[in-house]
């Protein structure tokens, strides 16, 4: 490593050698800037909210929002393989850098699908979670062809609306603000009921 | 030549760098600009309508609160005469407001209009005159937030309910759970906040899905007017009695303990209570609470309409859109859910009608025995434990949903009024034997709400003469006055689009 950067770098008497420095500070700080505007940090998180870093999460995270998977469940719980952490990591780093490439080349379509990769990801998913009312002998008989469905076919093939209901796309949401995750405030009561509060 | 190349490679990386920056904070920024809103909408602004220009769907939604169309088996948007539907109420009531004229709640978008017409509200003839204090509009709308901000708290609850028939005319909407920057849930009601310091919460705390419940919490719980807080003494002031918590018998230790009463009976002469409607206490103790479920998750679910989604704000009963609400997380037919919930309510009911008769039975007894000579200190006991039954029934009965929310503890509530009524009657029925009288004592009819009014002394005649009184002549002076007063606010438009 060493060696490739003494090869690179200029000779230390050369006026290239402070140049070389500086643009490499240059480099480094834009960089750093770069990961705060683009809230990097706030990825290695399970927070839902860091989904809607990138606005055309939106509709997503709203709908998410107000399914009864929200008690339970996040956007990685789904969306991110579970069975062990580098896997999780390794999956969600592929995942994001081909978002974040699509995001900035701005070709995101209006209304988007999962790639199979993904697709496999929460299949396995649903199945880690649901694995009793999916494997149980007595639910073969209860729902008829529940185990060759589970097993040939996707779980939203038929639960079309979980999680995120059956509308999609981002002019479904027009009026839909989602929280921004560097908008944390907490404060819930105005501020002249604050100070109404504290005057007592 | 090596140096040459390097510098020339790092200006294309920064410049590279540079312009990924640059198409970062453009992208966050859109996100800011994709809602363009038409107007400004400026702190506690009460007009609904101002609003709606915002959010056309949603404030669309809300107007739909107007329809009065759906009744359940105790509940709906109907208008119901509760009175009439049940006289026992008129004796129940007997020497306080409810026994005038009692209703079946409609939409939010009646709020201002029902309480300018109910007998309780009586007929002011100046802003000066009338039975109720200012506190009575604290839930009404969204200029009342405005009203404590321009006069303080505690002075806007020493006014007069007649002074502010002209300032309080939005009915409850979009500012009493909206901050209008950004539509934030938020607390605009100081009782709330006040009952959370008391327990020792802090509100700023909640979760977002709490506070989905919450903001319903404003209003939708059991309070009293305190007129002894200290520093605020004579001020009706607002509060929730939840300081030793929030079940039925924490509340009632609360008030028994500042030997608090809210009227006292005319019959009976007992220290009264008058549960108003605690139907937040009784939902936090059922399994939907007990799940995190929230008010809005059934009460206004998700709604889609030409294919954009948003939240439901025709806030109604869920048994009038079963599909979006019970059918999200429950896969069974409609039909069938409907009538699992009036199974819950109809087997509530039918012990509440009986603890109604005992207490009717408990009020007349009771002033029998005042009649035949009884003693301050021989009824002392027995008029507790009718306050103790009737606040019992009453918090069961006021909170309309509350045997569907929580039909166990329901059960008990109206289980325990029961032990306590019966009580009363064992203490009476010796009381009067000693007082030589050993038979049962003769019921009134009251078989209509009209019978039950005569009966218990209300002449109608003059207080329907007195609220068509007000109607004809105070009511449109005071409207046309706040008319012109908001006619002067105006609307500053932002639009880009025109």
């Amino acid at each position: 490593m060493l060696k490739i950067i003494n090869k690179i770098l200029p000779k230390k008497d050369t006026g290239w050698r402070s140049f070389a420095v500086f643009a490499i500070a240059a480099l480094l700080g834009l960089g750093f800037f770069l990961m705060k505007e683009a809230e990097v940090v706030s990825y290695l998180s399970d927070n839902p909210q860091a989904c809607v870093n990138c606005h055309n999460m939106t509709p997503m995270y709203n709908s998410w929002n107000h399914s009864s998977h929200r008690e339970w469940a996040s956007c990685n719980d789904c969306h991110v393989p579970q069975d062990n952490i580098f896997n999780s990591y390794y999956f969600k780093a592929k995942d994001g850098l081909y978002h974040a490439s699509v995001f900035t080349a701005r070709a995101e379509p209006d209304v988007i699908f999962m790639q199979p990769a993904s697709q496999e990801v929460v299949q396995n998913n649903c199945v880690r979670c649901h694995v009793q009312q999916v494997t149980q002998t007595k639910y073969d008989g209860f729902i008829e062809g529940h185990r060759d469905n589970r097993t040939e076919r996707q779980c939203w093939s038929c639960h079309k609306e979980v999680p995120h209901g059956t509308v999609h796309g981002m002019s479904s949401v027009r009026y839909n603000i989602a929280p921004l995750p560097t908008d944390q405030e907490k404060m819930v009561i105005p501020e002249w009921l604050e100070k109404e509060m504290e005057s007592k | 030549m090596k140096n040459k190349v390097l510098f020339v490679v790092t200006i294309i990386v920064v410049f590279l760098l540079g312009l990924l920056a640059s198409s970062v904070i453009n992208r966050k920024n859109e996100a800011k600009y994709q809602f363009a809103p038409q107007v400004n909408i400026g702190e506690n602004e009460p007009r609904n309508e101002e609003w709606g220009k915002n959010y056309p769907k949603e404030y669309q939604s809300f107007l739909q609160t107007a329809d009065t169309s759906f009744a359940t088996y105790q509940g709906g948007s109907a208008k119901r005469d509760m009175l009439e539907e049940d006289p026992r109420f008129v004796v129940l009531w007997a020497g306080y407001g409810f026994s005038k004229d009692y209703n079946q709640g409609r939409g939010h978008f009646y709020a201002v209009e029902d309480i300018q017409n109910t007998l309780r509200t009586g007929g002011p003839e100046s802003k000066e005159d009338g039975p109720m204090p200012a506190t009575c509009w604290t839930c009404k709308g969204p200029d009342v937030p405005r009203l404590m901000n321009e006069k303080g708290v505690a002075e806007f609850y020493k006014g007069t309910w007649a002074e502010n028939v002209s300032e309080v005319v939005n009915p409850i909407g979009c500012a009493d759970c909206h901050d209008p920057e950004n539509m934030k849930l938020r607390i605009t009601r100081p009782a709330l906040v006040e009952a959370f310091d008391a327990m020792g919460k802090d509100i700023n705390k909640a979760t977002h899905q709490e506070m989905r419940s919450l903001v319903c919490a404003q209003c939708h719980v059991e309070y009293y007017f305190d007129k002894k807080k200290p520093g605020k003494e004579g001020v009706p002031y607002l509060t929730f009695p939840w300081k030793n918590g929030m079940s039925v018998d924490d509340m009632e230790k609360y008030y028994d303990d500042m030997e608090f009463s809210d009227w006292t009976h005319k019959i009976s002469r007992a220290p009264m209570l008058k549960a108003q409607h605690p139907g937040y206490e009784t939902f936090l103790t059922g399994v939907h609470a007990d799940r995190g479920v929230s008010c809005a998750d059934c009460h206004m679910p998700y709604k889609s309409e030409g294919g954009q989604k948003f939240t439901d704000h025709h806030l109604q009963s869920p048994l009038n859109n079963v599909a979006n609400s019970c059918q999200v997380c429950h896969r069974e037919d409609a039909d069938k859910l409907i009538s699992n919930v009036y199974d819950r309510q109809k087997k509530a009911a039918e012990t509440r009608v009986k603890l109604e008769d005992i207490l009717v039975k408990s009020h007349i007894e009771a002033g029998k025995a005042w009649e035949l000579g009884a003693t301050e200190e021989q009824m002392k006991d027995i008029l507790m434990d009718i306050r103790h039954a009737q606040w019992r029934w009453d918090f069961s009965a006021a909170s309309h949903g509350a045997s569907f929310h929580s039909p166990v503890e329901i059960a008990r509530v109206l289980g325990s009024g029961l032990a306590e009524a019966q009580e009363a009657r064992v203490k009476l029925a010796r009381l009067l034997a000693t007082l030589g009288f050993n038979k049962p004592v003769p019921m009134p009819d009251i078989s209509t709400k009209e019978k039950a009014q005569e009966y218990i002394g209300l002449d109608m005649e003059k207080l329907n003469q007195q609220k068509e009184s007000f109607k004809k002549n105070q009511l449109p002076k005071w409207l046309e006055e706040a008319r012109i007063r908001e006619s002067k606010i105006g609307s500053e438009k932002v639009s880009m689009n025109d």
